[in-house]
């Protein structure tokens, strides 16, 4: 199928671009990251069309359906959502170094979707729902946000740590500085806060409309909250209790592995109602 | 009264307990981690599961601190409780004092304020102190907002702002978990929770309650008029579907198909379609009818079982194929006439004459495989469903205004300088997205500066 041959260039693609902005941090020449920046313009391109595809394939076969439904869709979705995520950040931030710590994280992805399942099969009848866009694209969105936010944190404690030392020189040297990480894995969690919390309810409405309840205690529901509970505690530490820099950094690599238990651990260690996203 | 003072001191100390943050951040990493436990010991397992796993010492010790199902066990419970109460608590400790602020704003920039502000300029401009108040006062309503005006002495003083909403979106989003905690508490006592399983033409009036062993009167009859699997050319499953009927004192009011997904809501009870199953052996309809023409009978025939055709013989059915040697469905028969050895012969379901090549007085046709079902439906009344909702829709509107409002303020004063010039001090704050605002701020104040007398 043509949606996965493109899918495999992505992974070449998220590949090289990670391997440039590590190289660039390393060898110090911008000029790889710059090169980086546009392999990951190319693959937001390829990747974003090859989900058009996919999904115009899956009309062909006579089982339309949007290619979020299983464990390699989703895999795929959310690479796309974290590049797409890095390349605002990148812009916005006017730094090249994030990609060394974001798009690895694209890019091991896409390396586990590799070894699954990646032909098109027809929605089983749970599935058959206008609230999987809604529940699917708002969990991802913020899950991406999450992974920025982690791969940000990594950065800020290598950075603090440097900083401790009053050295400057080597591959930390030419990150960006403490202030501006610290901000970041803030922001970062800002936006996918809100996009989780939409994510649980369309999940629970979803749930109550196709079971009869909005909250069963499943496995995935249970962890979902866990993510939330850990963001929570996160958001007031920092705004009433100021908690900045290290507290706030290991919080959100926290966060992070939590997000990633509920996404794949949940399915791959635990059972429950969300069996889908396992096969 | 020394008594007074001392219990007012214990007031205050559990007051300061439940208004503290610390409470908050430790309910919620405790919370977090039972969650946790409660996804690793699977919970509402049959006790021989449990066996499989746990020693009896462990069994019992997780039966008495409530792990096998803990999400509704007394601390888990409490744990919930406190949580809310804590939330209460620290609304009512903080949002007056928000409301007072927000109400009162300090509409005066006098020095100390201008210290604990982060954006600040000032500038000396020539000209009449009211003039200039009022060309300011336009100014800053063209960029910002329209400032209310307060003379201080011989200062005077300027004040707009954007954006209070800002301050209360993280009381909203408090208030939203409430709600829905209120609305989840209104669906337990008020609604219920069952499972019934309707054979294809038969109705049930009354649901048992799912874990109890109560059944709850629906007031209503739900009739099962079908079941059916549609599959994917590929096999797997595509629509589970009930066709369903409200009968009130046996008359129909309502028809319904239900798929998974779709479910029929009468007087606020809803069913879902949840599974299915085989009611009973399978059947095979076989019609008998006469050589020359004439009125048929149609049997139906369950595996082995033998029919008398009066004036016939006995007819019973003994194997079916799905498709019989290209000629799709069949059924193998044997007639006993009385009198006469059995005889054995298939009937094609796709060729209702092909029986006539016997050449007898009475010819049969296989009409159909007759599988009868049962579905099986989630039945849920949930009074509370929309209180939830409700509150859901308030949370997200919550965190929005909390993250992506932000309350900007902008103060400008006008004092008599020493050299008989107007000094004017520009300052600004915003609660959220500072950077932003120090942006928007420069540019003001370049605006400002600009303003002719």
């Amino acid at each position: 199928m043509l949606n996965v041959r493109l899918f495999d260039l992505t992974t070449l693609l998220f590949g090289v671009a990670s391997v440039n902005y590590v190289a660039a941090l390393y060898g110090k020449k911008d000029t790889l990251a710059r090169v980086g920046t546009w392999i990951c313009i190319v693959a937001a391109v390829v990747s974003t069309a090859a989900l058009g595809v996919r999904w115009a394939e899956s009309y062909k076969m006579g089982i339309g359906r949007i290619p979020v439904t299983n464990l390699y869709e989703s895999l795929v979705f959310f690479a796309w959502a974290v590049n797409l995520f890095y390349l605002f950040v990148e812009w916005r931030y006017k730094n090249r170094t994030f990609g060394a710590f974001v798009m690895p994280i694209a890019f091991a992805t896409m390396l586990f979707a590799f070894t699954n399942e990646s032909s098109i099969q027809p929605l089983v009848p749970a599935l058959q729902s206008y609230w999987l866009h809604a529940h699917v694209i708002t969990c991802f969105v913020g899950y991406a946000a999450f992974a920025v936010s982690a791969g940000t944190a990594v950065m800020f404690l290598m950075k603090a740590k440097q900083e401790e030392a009053k050295t400057t020189g080597g591959v930390v040297g030419v990150l960006p500085p403490t202030k501006v990480l610290d901000e970041l894995v803030y922001k970062a969690i800002m936006w996918g806060f809100p996009f989780l919390t939409a994510g649980i309810i369309t999940g629970a409405a979803w749930a109550n409309y196709a079971w009869g309840t909005y909250w069963s205690w499943d496995p995935k529901e249970t962890w979902s909250l866990i993510v939330w509970l850990v963001y929570a505690a996160f958001l007031h530490a920092r705004i009433t209790r100021g908690w900045h820099g290290r507290r706030a950094a290991i919080l959100s690599i926290a966060g992070f592995l939590a997000t990633i238990m509920c996404y794949l651990g949940v399915n791959l260690v635990l059972s429950g109602l969300h069996s889908y996203g396992g096969s | 009264m020394p008594d007074a003072k001392r219990s007012d001191s214990l007031m205050d100390k559990v007051w300061t307990f439940f208004t503290s943050l610390k409470l908050a951040i430790t309910i919620i990493i405790i919370l977090a981690t039972a969650s946790i436990i409660g996804t690793i010991i699977e919970q509402n397992q049959p006790m021989e599961k449990y066996r499989q796993f746990y020693g009896d010492g462990t069994i019992r010790l997780f039966e008495a601190t409530g792990l096998f199902d803990m999400y509704h066990s007394w601390w888990f419970l409490l744990l919930l409780v406190l949580f809310t109460i804590n939330l209460a608590c620290c609304t009512l400790d903080r949002l007056p004092r928000v409301v007072r602020t927000v109400r009162n704003p300090k509409t005066t920039l006098d020095d100390g304020l201008e210290k604990t502000l982060g954006l600040t300029d000032r500038w000396k401009k020539k000209g009449a102190r009211e003039t200039l108040a009022a060309s300011y006062g336009e100014a800053m309503g063209r960029e910002f907002g329209k400032p209310r005006v307060t003379e201080d002495g011989d200062a005077v003083h300027l004040y707009a702002e954007r954006g209070v909403v800002s301050r209360f979106g993280v009381y909203v989003t408090h208030l939203s978990i409430v709600i829905i905690f209120i609305g989840a508490i209104v669906g337990n006592v008020a609604g219920f929770k069952g499972y019934a399983n309707i054979v294809e033409g038969q109705s049930i009036g009354d649901v048992p309650v799912r874990g109890g062993a109560e059944k709850v009167n629906l007031g209503f009859q739900v009739r099962c008029n079908r079941f059916w699997v549609e599959n994917y050319p590929s096999g797997q499953p595509k629509e589970y579907a009930s066709d369903l009927s409200v009968l009130e004192n046996g008359v129909e009011v309502l028809r319904k198909k239900i798929v998974v997904n779709d479910p029929l809501q009468y007087k606020g009870v809803w069913f879902y379609q949840s599974s299915y199953g085989q009611a009973g052996a399978a059947t095979a309809a076989v019609t008998v009818n006469k050589a020359g023409g004439g009125a048929a009978e149609t049997l139906t025939l369950s595996a082995g079982q033998k029919v008398q055709v009066p004036g016939y013989g006995v007819v019973s059915a003994v194997d079916y194929q799905p498709n019989f040697q290209g000629f799709g469905p069949a059924l193998l028969v044997v007639l006993e006439k009385p009198g006469k050895s059995p005889v054995e012969f298939w009937l094609l379901k796709a060729h209702p004459e092909f029986d006539r090549q016997r050449n007898d007085p009475y010819f049969l046709a296989f009409a159909g495989i007759n599988e009868l079902f049962y579905t099986g439906l989630q039945v849920a009344r949930d009074p509370g469903v929309n209180v939830v909702w409700a509150g859901c829709a308030l949370m997200v509107v919550g965190i929005c205004i909390a993250f992506f409002t932000s309350h900007q303020r902008l103060w400008l004063r006008l004092s008599p300088a020493a050299d008989g010039r107007v000094e004017v001090v520009l300052a600004g704050s915003a609660s959220r997205n500072r950077l932003a605002f120090e942006k928007k701020f420069e540019r003001i104040l370049t605006d400002m500066k600009a303003v002719a007398s």
